[in-house]
């Protein structure tokens, strides 16, 4: 037995027992870095978002996406995926189209329980736009909505707020103005152009809130009828004299629907009957021999086949314009 | 070298219980602070992580401690419940994205977390298989509730009433899964998420029913005067939200004053943090804002109290184990006398006798330290379940 094997032998040892101690001291190392680590993908993930070129803004009518498309220019993509065919108020999309909506940088609501499909999907807040929560206070009450009450919370009423609000052109600028300032603060850089495009639109409208109020301003005192109870703001804003039925242009009013009818012109006679789209020929032969004559007046809800939103607010004040001077113009 | 090794492994192998009893002496005295020290940290760590990673929350004036741990957690009883008007409030302020949490149901054990698509962005999850939450009654599951349960898209789980003898209170809601999460490590794991309204649904607030002004509703219906329509408590109410019932389901009264639990907030700078909270220090105010790492730093500091004091006594007790196991040590020196002599008489001199009675302890120590760094590693890996085991229960 040698004397430097023995203490290299004692050497040996004594490392070993450092590479122990070494050991447990680099397990608790390691376990603070994985902890470090995972507290820095936590602060990754919370400051995660989508951060596109252009922004994806997603509509829940066709006046939203026109607003945005004339506001965001290039800037924006702007999707209104409804159905050309179907009221976009009354329209609940699948939900692949939900997740559609969800991938969107910004959805732009309507407000005024406008899309109510709204209300039963899962949408992240941060992304929704109510363009009309600044004006809420200019909400008109559908008075003859129904409401029931049961069970300890007692009374309560569905689609009590009118929610044509665009029909209001001041209104529609204030829907546009919130647009402007939700693209400003989702991308700060782009002010500039965002303004400019309002400042278009902004003009546009007001010039037909001008000419509206000007056809209107022969004959205030005119009556009128609605075939449907979506030109509230209209009446409104301009002091229409104008009163609602339940009329569908597509389908033919049964006869309590007349009866109704004949009972409204017997209290207060009116000439004209606003449609949001041309009535079935026989609806109009009909009403023709009650003495009411049928004009369209889209609400542009959804995307219109041909023109865009101003375009057909254009020949809604066209028709307006002849009624009012006594020549409907169909 | 060999030589003497062989010699001090031949010895104590043959006193095997003496070597194993002093082995794992030598363990526990490193390995209970050790190991305490990193069970602390990695608690200290994941508490304030998720704290670190949470700016702020606004609840109900209460609890401070239970309005974090439920938020975070979502394991303690539910804190005293705020409305859903303090998440407008900050979204209106526009000093932060405010994320409204409603933590007070569950379903099957597990918790029912309400709350709305923003919770997944902040805290960067990901849905691993089927899809995200996209109508109500859906709900997404966390990565080991899926486990836990077997369940995955496609399948149902069912809300527990709240109490058994509540018979107007919650009932249950049967919530289809569309998707499961991914591995967070973290509460996320744990929680059934489900959109904020499908919460208040569980609860009632928010339900579909017939269409009471149809014929078929008659048999509920207690009065009709004009528009207005009043409905007995018989009335058709859905337990699931199908394709077919969705369009029925509606709110009642003002959603401002719908319940959550908490409203997380996430505001994008310091000033903005600090004027947010400088809008809840009004004694009249009914919420109130906290800072889940303060909070969380409060509740370490207990626990490192105890800490210290539970390392003290490890200490103590390592010092008397260190001093028995010395006495061993000594006392087998002087027993193994006549081995040493006749060590020498066959040659081995004074150094090489003695380096295999140190080999012997150092094999000893080393074995200890090596134990003890095993079960401080497997304390590292897995000290994060059992605290998190411990935080559930």
């Amino acid at each position: 037995m040698k004397i430097h094997n023995a203490r290299s032998g004692l050497a040996l040892a004594c490392a070993a027992v450092l590479a122990a101690a070494v050991l447990a001291l680099a397990a608790a190392c390691a376990e603070a870095d994985s902890g470090d680590s995972r507290q820095a993908s936590d602060e990754v993930g919370a400051s995660a978002g989508a951060d596109r070129p252009s922004l994806l803004v997603y509509t829940v009518n066709y006046p939203l996406a026109f607003f945005a498309e004339r506001i965001g220019g290039d800037l924006v993509q702007v999707e209104f995926p409804a159905p050309p065919d179907v009221d976009p108020a009354f329209w609940s999309p699948d939900p692949e189209m939900v997740a559609a909506y969800q991938s969107a940088d910004l959805i732009l609501l309507n407000g005024a329980g406008y899309a109510s499909w709204t209300d039963r999907v899962s949408l992240a807040s941060s992304r929704l736009v109510v363009t009309t929560e600044g004006v809420a206070d200019r909400y008109l009450v559908v008075e003859d909505a129904v409401t029931h009450s049961h069970g300890p919370e007692g009374e309560h009423a569905h689609g009590t707020v009118a929610f044509t609000t665009w029909l209001d052109p001041t209104i529609a600028v204030e829907q546009a103005r919130a647009i402007r300032d939700a693209f400003v603060h989702a991308r700060p850089s782009q002010e500039a152009s965002f303004r400019e495009g309002f400042d278009a639109l902004e003009a546009d409208l007001i010039d037909l809130d001008v000419r509206l109020s000007q056809i209107v301003a022969a004959r205030p005192e005119q009556p009128l009828l609605a075939s449907h109870p979506v030109y509230q703001y209209l009446a409104a804003r301009y002091g229409l004299d104008l009163r609602s039925v339940h009329f569908e242009p597509d389908e033919l009013p049964g006869p309590a629907a007349w009866r109704d009818l004949q009972a409204m012109l017997e209290e207060r006679s009116a000439d004209w009957m606003l449609w949001e789209a041309e009535p079935l020929p026989e609806t109009a032969a009909r009403l023709r021999e009650l003495g009411v004559e049928s004009v369209v007046f889209s609400p542009a809800g959804n995307r219109p086949a041909d023109g865009d939103y101003l375009s057909v607010m254009d020949a809604n004040a066209r028709r307006l314009a002849a009624l009012y001077r006594g020549m409907p113009e169909r | 070298m060999r030589q003497v090794f062989y010699l001090a492994r031949r010895y104590l192998a043959y006193h095997r219980w003496k070597t194993i009893t002093l082995v794992g002496a030598i363990t526990l005295i490193v390995y209970l602070p050790v190991g305490l020290r990193v069970l602390v940290n990695q608690s200290s760590r994941q508490l304030t992580a998720r704290a670190l990673a949470t700016p702020l929350i606004i609840g109900a004036k209460g609890s401070p401690l239970e309005l974090v741990l439920n938020t975070l957690y979502f394991g303690a009883d539910p804190p005293a419940l705020t409305r859903y008007a303090e998440a407008r409030r900050v979204a209106e302020s526009d000093l932060g994205m405010a994320i409204p949490m409603y933590v007070r149901f569950r379903a099957q054990g597990h918790p029912i977390v309400g709350t709305t698509l923003d919770y997944f962005d902040f805290r960067g999850l990901e849905v691993a298989a089927g899809r995200n939450l996209a109508v109500l009654g859906e709900c997404v599951l966390g990565s080991r509730v899926a486990q836990a349960l077997g369940v995955g898209p496609g399948d149902h789980v069912v809300s527990s009433p709240e109490s058994v003898f509540d018979l107007a209170g919650v009932y249950p809601l049967r919530l289809r899964v569309v998707g499961v999460l991914g591995f967070a490590d973290s509460a996320d794991d744990d929680a059934i998420f489900v959109d904020v309204k499908t919460a208040w649904v569980i609860q009632g607030l928010v339900h579909g029913h017939e269409d009471l002004t149809l014929p078929e509703a008659a048999a509920g219906v207690l009065s009709r005067e004009g528009n207005r329509v009043i409905a007995n408590a018989s009335v058709v109410q859905y337990n699931e939200i199908t394709e077919a019932n969705l369009d029925s389901f509606h709110f009642h009264g003002n959603l401002s004053d719908y319940p959550l639990t908490a409203v997380l907030v996430v505001p994008p700078d310091q000033r903005a943090s600090a004027l947010l909270q400088g809008r809840y220090q009004s004694e009249e105010d009914l919420a109130q804002i906290v800072t889940p790492v303060t909070v969380m730093e409060e509740l370490l500091g207990t626990i490192l109290t105890v800490e210290r004091f539970v390392v003290a006594g490890a200490v103590i007790v390592g010092l008397a184990t260190l001093a028995t196991a010395a006495l061993v040590f000594l006392l087998s020196l002087r027993l193994r006398r006549r081995e040493r002599l006749t060590l020498f008489k066959i040659g081995g001199s004074r150094l090489a006798v003695a380096s295999v009675m140190a080999s012997e302890v150092v094999v000893v120590l080393l074995g200890g330290s090596l134990l003890a760094a095993g079960l401080t590693f497997l304390t590292s890996q897995f000290g994060s379940v059992a605290i998190r085991a411990l935080l559930r229960t």
